[in-house]
C-alpha cells in the first residue's frame, strides 16, 4: 500500500479531525512505526524471557506432583494454594527472609551513605582528578559478580588473604559471614549508585550554587541543604534498586559457599528456590519465586510511599 | 525389544571425564557405522544434572549421559533412564563389582546404566609427619581419634584431618562402612532412615572430634585446604581412589611424603571399606538407538584400551574386576613414595557394602546434610541434629515428589 493515494483515503477513512488520515498524516504513521520498530527488540525479548516465564512459573506454582510406585512416572495435578501454604510455613524460607531483611536494614543505608558521600566529594568544587576517581569508584561494578566474590573469598580466607590476617575476625564463620557478603555487595554497587547520584548532581543548574554562595552558604551547607534535597529522586531510585537487589541476593553467597561452612543451601530466598529446583521440586520452587517477586514489589512500593511522605513534608 | 538399527547411527553423549574424547575417538575409529558425538559438559552437580532434567522435560535429551550412582535414582524417577537389559547379554553384570552393578540394576528390576568407575576409599597419610610426631598408622577409628589427640597435643596448629561440610557423599561413605541403610524400597514404598544407629555412631564420633578441636573446619578442595595440606597442618585424608590425583595436583610440593593405608574400621581386624563417588554411563529415555548406545556404554567401560585411556586422562578407576588387573594399575606411584597404592584400593573395592542404596532425592538430602553440618561446625548444633534434619527434609522432599515414604 502506498501513502499518496489521496482518492482512496478521502471519502470514508477520515481521521478524528475530519481530514483524510492516510494522505495527510504520513509523518505520524512513520513515527508510530519507528516507535514499534525501535521498541520491538526489547519488547520481544522482554516478553519471551521475562513475561512468559513468569506466567509459566505462576501457573506451575498451583500444581503438585502425583505418582504411583517407588519409581512411578510423575503427573501434574491441580494443587490450589498448597505450594504457597507449604512455603509460608517452611522454617528455612522464613529464616532466609529474616536474614536478607537484616542484611538490607544495615547494608542498604550504609552503601547509600557511602555512595552519596563519594558523589558529593566528586561534585565538590575543590575535588581533583575527578575522572580518575569516578572511574575508580565505578570499576568494581564492571567486575563480574562471581569474579568479585571469588577474589573477596581469597581475601577473607585465613592464611591466604591479607584482610583475614590483619583483622582478627572469622570472616567466613557463622557470626560474620553475612557481613562479609555485605562488604562484597557494598564494594560492588556503591560506585554504581554513586554514578547515578553524581550524574543527577551534574544536571543541577550551576546558578543555584552561585546564589547559595552569594547568600553565604559554605560547601558543607550547600551539600546538605541544596544538593541532597535536589537529588532526592535518584537517592530514592538507588534505594529501590538496592532493596530489590537485597531480596534477590544469590551470586555472592553461592560463590562463598564453596569456601565457607556457614552458608546453607537455603541461606537466601533465591538460594532456597534454586535448591528446590535442583531437587526437581519445580512447582514448589515456582511458588517460592513468586512469593519472592511479590514481596519485592510490596517492599519497593512501601519504600516509595514512605519516601514520598518524606518528600511532601 | 532391543534391536540393532539398520544403517549408520549417530549417538550423542554428555560426559565430564577429562580426556574422555580420546576413548570416544578410539570407538569412532573402530566403529565407523556408530559414531558417537561427545559433548563435554560441566560436572553433574555443577549444572549438568539440571540441564539433563530440563532436556528430559523438553524431550531433546542426548542418547547417553554420565550420571553418578547417587543421582541415578533421581533420573530413574524422572523416567529418564532406559532399561537396556534386553540389549545386553544376561551375564553382563558378572564382570562388574557387585556394589557397582547393584547401583544400576535397582534390585534386579532392569539394567539402567553401565557402571563406569568407582571410588573405593582408603586413608592417605603423611608418612613423614607420622614419623615426626611418633604416631602409628591407625587401623581403627578409635586409634584414629587417639592419633588426632596426640598430634594436636604436640602442635596445636596441626590436626589429623578436616571435617568436610559439603562433601556429604564422603559422610555417606563413612556411614555405609558402618552398615547404614539410608534408603530401602519396600514394594511401592520408600523407607528412609538417614538417622539410623550406624550413621548416628559416625556422627557422634566426628562431633566428638569437632568439639575437641581435633579436626579442622574448612571446605575440602578449597585453597585453604590446599595450603593446610602443603604446610603439613593436616596429616590425613580419608578419601576415594580418585583422591590420589587430587593430592598430586593440589599439593605437588608434598610429593613422596604421602602413603596410603586402608581406611580405619570400627572393629579391630575387620576389613570394611566404603565407596565415595563413581559414575555410570546411562542410555536415556529418548534414544532412537538403544542397542548401539548400550554397546558403546559397555565398550567404553570394559574395553582394556578404553579403560586405559580413561584412567590415564581422567584418573578413572575401573568398575570391572578385570580392569584392576590392567598393567597401569599395578605400577608404583612416585607421589606416594613408590607405594603400589592401587593394591590398597583393590582390596577396598572388595569390601564395599553392596546393599547401601540411594534415595531418589539425594540432591535435597545432601543439601540438608551440608546445612546441618555447617551449623554443627559453627557450634550452633550437632551432627546428630543434622541427621535428624536431613531425615525430615528428605521425607518432605520425597512427599513433594508424591512418593510414598515412611521413616524407618
Amino acid at each position: 500500500m502506498s501513502l499518496d493515494t489521496t482518492e482512496s483515503g478521502s471519502n470514508h477513512a477520515s481521521g478524528p479531525s475530519g481530514r483524510p488520515a492516510r494522505s495527510e498524516n504520513p509523518s505520524r504513521r512513520a513515527e508510530r512505526r519507528a516507535i514499534v520498530g525501535l521498541l520491538s527488540p526489547f519488547a520481544i525479548l522482554f516478553l519471551l524471557f521475562y513475561i512468559v516465564p513468569i506466567c509459566y512459573a505462576f501457573v506451575r506454582s498451583f500444581f503438585v506432583t502425583t505418582r504411583k510406585g517407588a519409581f512411578g512416572p510423575a503427573e501434574d495435578a491441580w494443587g490450589g494454594l498448597s505450594n504457597y501454604g507449604q512455603a509460608l510455613k517452611d522454617p528455612a524460607l522464613i529464616a532466609s527472609v529474616g536474614r536478607v531483611l537484616l542484611f538490607g536494614f544495615i547494608q542498604v543505608p550504609a552503601m547509600l551513605v557511602i555512595a552519596l558521600t563519594f558523589a558529593l566529594l566528586l561534585d565538590s568544587r575543590t575535588a581533583r582528578f575527578k575522572r580518575f576517581f569516578r572511574l575508580t569508584y565505578f570499576v568494581p561494578y564492571a567486575v563480574p559478580v562471581v569474579i568479585g566474590a571469588i577474589v573477596w573469598g581469597f581475601l577473607f580466607t585465613p592464611g591466604l588473604g591479607p584482610v583475614a590476617d590483619l583483622i582478627p575476625i572469622d570472616f567466613l564463620g557463622n557470626t560474620w559471614v553475612l557481613w562479609s557478603i555485605a562488604i562484597i555487595v557494598t564494594w560492588t554497587y556503591a560506585g554504581y549508585n554513586m554514578l547515578i547520584m553524581y550524574s543527577n548532581l551534574q544536571a543541577i543548574d550551576q546558578d543555584i550554587y552561585e546564589a547559595a554562595r552569594i547568600d553565604g552558604a559554605n560547601a558543607w551547607q550547600t551539600a546538605l541543604r541544596i544538593k541532597i534535597p535536589l537529588i532526592r529522586d535518584s537517592v530514592i531510585l538507588t534505594g529501590v534498586f538496592s532493596i530489590i537487589g537485597t531480596l534477590q541476593l544469590f551470586a555472592e553467597p553461592q560463590v562463598l559457599r564453596s569456601i565457607s561452612t556457614s552458608i546453607s543451601s537455603t541461606y537466601t530466598p533465591n538460594l532456597l528456590a534454586f535448591t528446590a529446583a535442583s531437587g526437581n521440586a519445580y512447582n514448589y520452587a515456582a511458588a517460592v519465586s513468586f512469593l519472592l517477586a511479590m514481596a519485592t514489589a510490596v517492599l519497593s512500593f512501601v519504600f516509595l510511599r514512605l519516601t514520598q511522605r518524606w518528600e511532601n513534608s | 525389544m532391543c534391536e540393532p538399527s539398520t544403517g549408520a547411527v549417530k549417538l550423542s553423549f554428555w560426559s565430564w571425564v577429562p580426556g574422555i574424547d580420546d576413548a570416544v575417538d578410539l570407538w569412532n575409529a573402530q566403529h565407523p557405522k556408530v559414531l558417537v558425538e561427545l559433548n563435554t559438559v560441566p560436572g553433574g552437580n555443577q549444572g549438568t544434572y539440571q540441564n539433563l532434567s530440563n532436556a528430559l522435560k523438553a524431550g531433546n535429551e542426548p542418547d547417553l549421559a554420565q550420571i553418578e550412582y547417587d543421582t541415578l535414582p533421581s533420573f530413574r524417577l524422572q523416567q529418564g533412564l532406559r532399561d537396556i537389559s534386553h540389549c545386553l547379554k544376561t551375564d553382563t553384570g558378572d564382570q562388574f563389582f557387585d556394589f557397582a552393578w547393584k547401583q544400576v540394576t535397582f534390585g534386579n528390576t532392569g539394567v539402567y546404566a553401565i557402571p563406569q568407575d568407582t571410588g573405593p576409599m582408603a586413608m592417605f597419610y603423611r608418612k613423614d609427619l607420622f614419623e615426626k610426631y611418633g604416631v602409628e598408622v591407625p587401623k581403627t577409628w578409635a586409634q584414629f581419634a587417639a592419633v588426632a589427640e596426640a598430634v594436636h597435643k604436640q602442635d596445636p596448629t596441626v590436626q589429623i584431618t578436616h571435617f568436610p561440610q559439603r562433601d556429604t557423599g564422603w559422610f555417606a561413605g563413612l556411614a555405609s562402612q558402618n552398615g547404614a541403610r539410608w534408603a530401602q524400597i519396600d514394594g511401592d514404598k520408600w523407607l528412609v532412615n538417614i538417622d539410623d544407629a550406624p550413621t548416628e555412631e559416625v556422627a557422634k564420633y566426628w562431633q566428638n572430634l569437632i568439639d575437641r578441636g581435633l579436626v579442622a573446619n574448612m571446605q575440602g578442595f578449597s585453597q585453604q585446604w590446599n595450603k593446610a595440606l602443603a604446610d603439613g597442618k593436616l596429616l590425613t585424608w580419608v578419601s576415594a581412589v580418585w583422591g590420589n590425583a587430587t593430592l598430586a595436583s593440589n599439593v605437588p610440593t608434598t610429593s613422596g611424603k604421602w602413603a596410603l593405608a586402608p581406611m580405619p574400621t570400627w572393629k579391630d581386624g575387620e576389613h570394611t571399606a566404603a565407596n565415595w563417588g563413581g559414575s555410570s554411563t546411562a542410555v536415556l529415555r529418548g534414544s532412537d538407538h538403544p542397542y548401539e548406545a548400550a554397546q558403546f556404554a559397555l565398550w567404553l567401560n570394559t574395553d582394556p584400551d578404553s579403560l586405559k585411556l580413561l584412567n590415564q586422562n581422567g584418573g578413572l578407576y575401573p568398575a570391572t574386576r578385570a580392569g584392576l588387573d590392567l598393567p597401569f594399575l599395578k605400577q608404583p606411584s612416585q607421589f606416594y613414595g613408590g607405594q603400589h597404592i592401587f593394591d590398597v584400593f583393590a582390596q577396598a573395592a572388595d569390601n564395599v557394602d553392596p546393599d547401601f542404596i540411594w534415595s531418589p532425592t539425594m540432591t535435597q538430602t545432601y543439601a540438608s546434610l551440608a546445612d546441618g553440618f555447617g551449623a554443627a561446625l559453627g557450634g550452633d548444633s550437632t551432627l546428630s541434629e543434622a541427621l535428624v534434619g536431613a531425615q525430615e527434609d528428605t521425607i518432605t522432599a520425597m512427599r513433594l515428589q508424591a512418593l510414598e515414604v515412611e521413616p524407618k
